[in-house]
């Protein structure tokens, strides 16, 4: 037996070889991917993941992992495998020609137009 | 393919990127020296992930046993103030080492496999975490100095270059403010309590003193293969940094509270270094590889958790469950 | 108001509490897997912190500070139920006991936030959320386990066979419970048990596990008397340890 001094292990009675049968796959549960509020009125944000066996427990499981410290208002969970996302490799597909001037605000410089013609009455 | 070329065993630098192509290569390293992070599906070196799979991987391990030395005083912290922050300290150890599995899940390391490397004593941890915490001071010495030793290393590869371990870094770093207030205010109130308060708590910092030499490990090597994990921004700091940055920044708060360091050689010379004895490096080895008054014991402690949580795992297993990396 | 009957009332709500949160905190580090860890070790502290609360009112009222009054007693001088000290056994009964237990503290404070005794009111009152949580977390993890393969519906069913008349005992009735009903102070403990009854039930059905059939009910009573099993001193002995090391000391 594992002599300790933590009584938490005596009170185990542990043997010294205590060879185990290796963890299985999915021994852990699968993951799932954790959102949360900070505020109301924020936008959800992703804080990490969590193994749960299913929703509620990711719920239960997220809840205290990611909001323990008061830092959230509500949680959404989504299992990993429900995801789609875009491939890093495809970041090109974010960038853009520069001359798209027309749907941002600056792009519209209408003081010109109104000087000239108040000069010009 | 890139792999015909000869690559001389001894030149470990041109090992660690043997086979990779050279483009996509000089692309991954431009995008770390440009300061950019490196996320889960990036392209990288096999050795990038590797290293980092190792250290991560390593990183969650030394929570999850550097719970157990710590955990010897939950169940006897004295009075609700430290029961109540003991408590959650280990918790919170708990949950770094589930940020950093997590982290090392999205390199393509499973939990399990994980989990199973470290009770098997193939992964290794922190070697501090052989050691025993004979009394409640020890406790206290830990939560303040090996956390202090801890941030620092953190904090540095918190800098690093890949996405995930960074970001559970950022969080970890964050709770680990709180480990070095209480272990500070712990070491405090002992140093400056009954005369029997004071004797424990330099018994304990007398312990723990090589344990804590040994923390940051020994000199490195100056080698290619260190400098490639610093340029990929793997490794962040040396070790001797790291040990000069903790003893700068502690030796002056333990000598404040009158403590005795037990090192008679330790003082910072005129260029503003510290010079001291220095820890013996074969005790090192020799309990990293097992022969440490507690290397055993963890990982007997280890195994018996995850079998007497086996079934309970087990039966909330569902047939239709899948395990895909996680995301980020 | 009646002092020594509130009195009664806040210790055995306070001591239960501590008794409770430390065998919880016992698994922290050593958890089934590290979500539930960190999980359990935050109830714990719940607990643990609610009886702090429930000591400061003792203070309030002239007894000795928080700290003294948990770690300087002796066993017999503890008034929690005796389904709370037992020793952790497996995971099946920690949770089965936790299901138990939570459900009827929350009643407990339920009832309490309209006390007229208003310090305790206030406490009920600030602990609601927490306890919501800790029977959302018991709820979902009995309705799991005891559904979900033989193996775990027999422990479950096995856990709460064993923990059944111990968790009867926390309702054993006190000498001042007339007044404390009278002066609108707290429910009583029979009819706390009754509402106890009817929340538990439908969670036991769903389940799958069924109630020992009330011929075999017999409440182990003794707890709120001081009266402990031999498991009660080797814990209160270990918790106060370090703090009795040097009892003048400041920790």
């Amino acid at each position: 037996m594992i002599k300790s001094l933590d009584p938490r292990v005596n009170r185990a009675a542990i043997a010294e070889e205590n060879t185990i049968e290796p963890l299985k796959d999915l021994d852990q549960w699968e993951t799932y991917e954790v959102f949360h509020q900070k505020r109301r009125g924020d936008q959800h944000m992703h804080v990490g993941i969590v193994h749960a066996p299913n929703a509620e427990m990711a719920l239960i499981f997220g809840k205290e992992q990611f909001g323990r410290r008061g830092l959230s208002v509500n949680i959404w969970v989504v299992k990993t495998r429900d995801v789609f996302t875009t491939d890093y490799e495809d970041s090109d597909i974010f960038e853009t020609v520069p001359e798209k001037q027309y749907r941002e605000a600056g792009g519209y410089k209408v003081m010109d137009k109104i000087n000239k013609f108040k000069k010009g009455l | 393919m890139y792999g015909n070329a000869y690559i001389d065993p001894n030149d470990k630098a041109a090992m660690m990127t043997a086979g990779e192509d050279p483009q996509k290569l000089a692309e991954f390293e431009a995008r770390i020296a440009r300061g950019e992070k490196i996320e889960p599906k990036d392209w990288m070196p096999k050795e990038y992930r590797k290293q980092l799979v190792r250290m991560i991987e390593q990183h969650g391990h030394s929570e999850i046993i550097g719970a157990l030395p710590e955990g010897t005083w939950i169940t006897r912290a004295p009075g609700f103030k430290r029961k109540l922050a003991l408590m959650a300290k280990v918790q919170d150890e708990v949950g770094h080492a589930q940020l950093l599995y997590s982290a090392a899940e999205t390199l393509g390391k499973s939990r399990e496999a994980m989990i199973n490397d470290l009770i098997t004593g193939k992964s290794k941890y922190s070697n501090v975490f052989n050691y025993p915490a004979y009394t409640w001071a020890d406790a206290c010495i830990i939560a303040w100095l090996i956390d202090a030793g801890a941030i620092i290393n953190q904090v540095a590869n918190a800098k690093g270059s890949y996405g995930p371990y960074c970001r559970a870094l950022d969080r970890i770093c964050t709770e680990e403010s709180f480990h070095l207030k209480y272990g500070h205010d712990n070491v405090v109130t002992l140093a400056t309590g009954t005369p029997k308060q004071r004797e424990l708590v330099q018994a304990a910092l007398t312990r723990w003193w090589p344990p804590i030499m040994h923390f940051f490990g020994p000199s490195d090597k100056i080698s290619n293969h260190t400098e490639i994990l610093m340029k990929w921004k793997v490794k962040m700091a040396t070790n001797d940094d790291m040990r000069q940055q903790f003893l700068n920044m502690y030796v002056p708060k333990i000598w404040d509270l009158g403590l005795v360091i037990p090192d008679p050689n330790l003082k910072k010379n005129d260029e503003g270094k510290w010079e001291y004895t220095e820890p013996d490096w074969e005790e090192f080895k020799r309990v990293i590889n097992g022969g440490g008054p507690c290397n055993a014991e963890r990982l007997a402690v280890r195994r018996n958790a995850e079998e007497r949580g086996r079934w309970v795992r087990e039966a909330l297993n569902t047939a239709d469950a899948k395990y895909i990396v996680p995301l980020a | 108001m009646n002092t020594e009957a509130i009195k009664e009332l806040l210790y055995k709500m306070a001591d239960d509490l501590l008794i409770i949160g430390h065998r919880n905190s016992e698994w922290t580090g050593l958890g089934p897997i590290l979500e539930e860890d960190i999980s359990f070790s935050s109830m714990a502290q719940d607990k643990i912190g609610q009886a702090q609360a429930l000591y400061v009112l003792l203070n309030d009222l002239g007894e000795q500070e928080p700290d003294t009054v948990a770690f300087t007693r002796n066993a017999n001088q503890f008034h929690n139920a005796q389904l709370l000290e037992l020793p952790n056994g497996e995971y099946d009964f920690s949770l089965m006991r936790h299901f138990l237990y939570d459900h009827a503290d929350q009643l407990r404070f339920e009832t309490l936030a309209n006390s007229s005794y208003e310090p305790l009111a206030k406490v009920a009152r600030k602990v609601k959320g927490e306890l919501k949580y800790h029977v959302f977390h018991a709820n979902t993890w009995v309705v799991k386990l005891g559904s979900a393969n033989e193996e775990s519906h027999a422990k479950m069913q096995n856990a709460l066979n064993y923990a059944w008349n111990y968790a009867l005992g926390m309702f054993e009735p006190s000498a001042h419970e007339d007044i404390l009903v009278a002066e609108n102070v707290f429910i009583g403990e029979e009819s706390l048990q009754e509402r106890w009854l009817a929340n538990i039930t439908p969670i036991l059905m769903k389940a799958g596990l069924s109630i020992p059939t009330s011929d075999t009910w017999n409440p182990v009573f003794g707890g709120r008397k001081g009266m402990h099993t031999e498991h009660l001193a080797p814990l209160v002995e270990e918790m106060s340890e370090v703090f009795r090391y040097d009892p003048t000391a400041e920790w």
